[in-house]
């Protein structure tokens, strides 16, 4: 099993490509009758900030507490950082910080001594190195004033902002967030953005499950899409904007004539309240531009029509919900 | 194990764990930093005390048995507030740590948190394990130091100062006597720790903490209902709560250490057979 781990790593260096931080291979996972995860495959580069997108039940979280060894396989194999999971955890977990299925803290502590405890469990933490560590990652998630507070009178955003804490313990070169933004506001939200960002500028991989999809577009660089336990697109979040049929808008009143002159060309098209939308599979869109005004359209705009994600979104999984 | 992967900063070194004494100190501090445990400790070693005035205040001459053995005789009091608190009390303090110990954390998220950090499994047991001894031994010793206490205040240095009257009528000196009482105490532990061992183990199937409450006491009700059944004297050596009443053996003279002896062998098969099961279920568990 060691030597079979060692052989992808070892050609990936071959080709001077780091090891991916996080590798997946027929990742399964059955409850009784209930498919949750089934036949997952995924590599997720070292330094990538990837988005894991879905549906609620869509098997997000399934998949992230399989990765951290917190739920066995039905079948399949992870590895972390290199390291195969869930046999390398002592060595790999430390490495990793995380915040699953919500923050889960003791409500008769306070914020700060809840940290500690998390802290004293922390292998890479030396004990003269606790305290230091505690006040900076809360002053980090924006919880020192309310530090001294207990946790049971917490608001959700702040219990959040704990959670988030916790995972920020100890600098990590993987970090996995399970819906980091539930229950905070905007101000949270964007603290939250602005410490994946850091955490993608020191180098660290990030896994950021969401179901908001503008967060995900404005903080990732991959994009994995999870629909009823399988994984139905993933990539860099460019090359997926980009991968969905490529287009043309064209403004124009004349869109009769357009459409008439593109089809005898043997274009496919679309009409639009503006104007027509051009398949620019087989064509590019000078040839376009110059067939219409050849045909006396008056052209008014034209711009390439790129994918959000949200529709990539709608696009992937719309049909396949139950 | 963990293959060094070469040419790339992703180098992993082998497993690192914390240090072992700093999770036991967070985790006794956990323990007996939490309201539940300091309130239940405050209402045992209250026992003790209101045996003490019970007794003074009715003080009936005559009559036989443990009772009216403590009257004038201190160091008698905190016996019996052991084997007073030992069928239901000093048991509930125990379980409920237990059930705390490892479904409440689990029910709480935390233990996720643990096992994330990474603390391994296995150590995350004996840790556990760590603490809900933790809570015996200071629930026995609340019991055992009050009921002293109260011994002393109550009969006075002068009742005590001749030591201990035993249940066979003998006398023996102040000395003999607290090291009676300190057996007594250590063998509850003893008892208790059995009783946590096993309520670990239902801990460790379970996420919910009343669970575990609900079968560890519910069993030992039933083990005092089997016992009392006479068809069913042959189930008596495997019952935990047979011959917890040998804690007044500590009274007698000559000190009679068969049934002690016994007991505490019967409470360590529990304690193994209970660790054994949290081991092996926590180290599949789901968290």
């Amino acid at each position: 099993m060691t030597a079979g781990s060692a052989t992808p790593a070892a050609t990936a260096s071959l080709v001077d490509l780091p090891a991916p931080a996080i590798r997946v291979r027929g990742l399964r996972k059955v409850f009784g009758s209930t498919v949750a995860v089934s036949g997952v495959d995924l590599d997720v580069p070292a330094g990538a900030v990837l988005g894991v997108l879905g549906p609620n039940g869509s098997g997000k979280t399934t998949m992230i507490r399989m990765l951290l060894a917190l739920s066995r396989p039905t079948a399949g194999t992870v590895e972390l950082l290199g390291a195969p999971m869930p046999a390398a955890a002592g060595a790999v977990l430390p490495h990793v910080g995380a915040l699953v299925e919500g923050p889960g803290f003791h409500p008769f502590l306070s914020g700060r001594e809840n940290l500690r405890r998390c802290a004293a469990a922390e292998p890479l933490l030396s004990s003269r190195a606790i305290p230091d560590a505690v006040e900076g990652v809360l002053s980090r998630v924006g919880l020192a004033s309310a530090a001294g507070r207990r946790y049971r009178a917490y608001s959700l955003g702040m219990k959040q902002r704990l959670g988030l804490a916790a995972a920020l313990l100890v600098p990590r070169r993987l970090v996995i967030l399970d819906e980091p933004t539930n229950g905070l506001d905007p101000a949270g939200t964007r603290d939250v953005r602005t410490i994946i960002a850091e955490l993608h500028a020191g180098g660290a991989t990030v896994l950021v499950s969401s179901h908001l999809l503008a967060e995900v577009e404005a903080t990732c660089t991959h994009v994995a899409v999870l629909d009823q336990g399988s994984l139905i697109a993933a990539g860099p979040l460019a090359a997926l904007l980009d991968g969905g049929a490529p287009a043309l808008d064209v403004r124009t009143p004349d869109s009769a004539v357009a459409m008439q002159a593109l089809r005898e060309a043997g274009i496919g098209c679309s009409i639009r309240p503006t104007g027509v939308r051009v398949d620019l599979a087989g064509t590019d869109p000078p040839t376009v531009v110059a067939l219409l005004v050849g045909a006396g359209v008056a052209v008014h705009e034209v711009q390439r029509w790129r994918t959000g994600l949200d529709e990539l979104f709608a696009q992937l999984t719309e049909g396949n919900s139950p | 194990m963990t293959t060094p992967v070469p040419a790339s900063s992703t180098t992993l070194s082998g497993p690192v764990h914390a240090p072992l004494g700093r999770l036991v100190r967070s985790e006794l501090r956990w323990v007996l930093r939490r309201p539940r445990t300091q309130i239940w400790l405050g209402i045992l070693a209250l026992i003790p005390v209101l045996m003490g005035i019970g007794i003074v205040v009715t003080d009936s001459p005559g009559g036989s048995g443990l009772f009216t053995q403590i009257a004038g005789n201190g160091l008698v009091l905190p016996v019996a507030a052991l084997s007073i608190s030992l069928p239901l009390l000093l048991p509930l303090a125990v379980t409920m740590a237990a059930a705390d110990a490892l479904a409440g954390e689990s029910a709480h998220g935390t233990l996720r948190g643990l096992l994330l950090a990474p603390v391994s499994r296995t150590r995350l047991v004996l840790i556990k394990a760590v603490g809900v001894l933790a809570v015996a031994v200071a629930a026995v010793a609340a019991v055992a130091v009050l009921g002293i206490v109260t011994g002393l205040v109550l009969v006075g240095p002068s009742g005590t100062a001749h030591g201990m009257l035993t249940l066979s009528g003998t006398q023996v000196g102040p000395g003999s006597a607290l090291l009676r009482v300190s057996l007594a105490a250590a063998w509850t532990v003893g008892q208790l720790a059995a009783v946590g061992a096993v309520a670990l183990a239902v801990s460790s199937v379970t996420e919910h903490p009343l669970v575990v409450l609900a079968a560890v006491l519910g069993g030992l009700i039933m083990f005092g209902v089997l016992s009392a059944v006479p068809a069913l004297d042959w189930l008596q050596p495997v019952l935990l709560t047979t011959g917890w009443f040998t804690i007044t053996d500590v009274l007698r003279d000559p000190l009679p250490l068969d049934g002690l002896a016994s007991t505490s062998l019967r409470a360590a098969c529990y304690l193994l057979i209970g660790l054994a099961v949290a081991l092996a279920r926590t180290a599949t568990r789901e968290a």
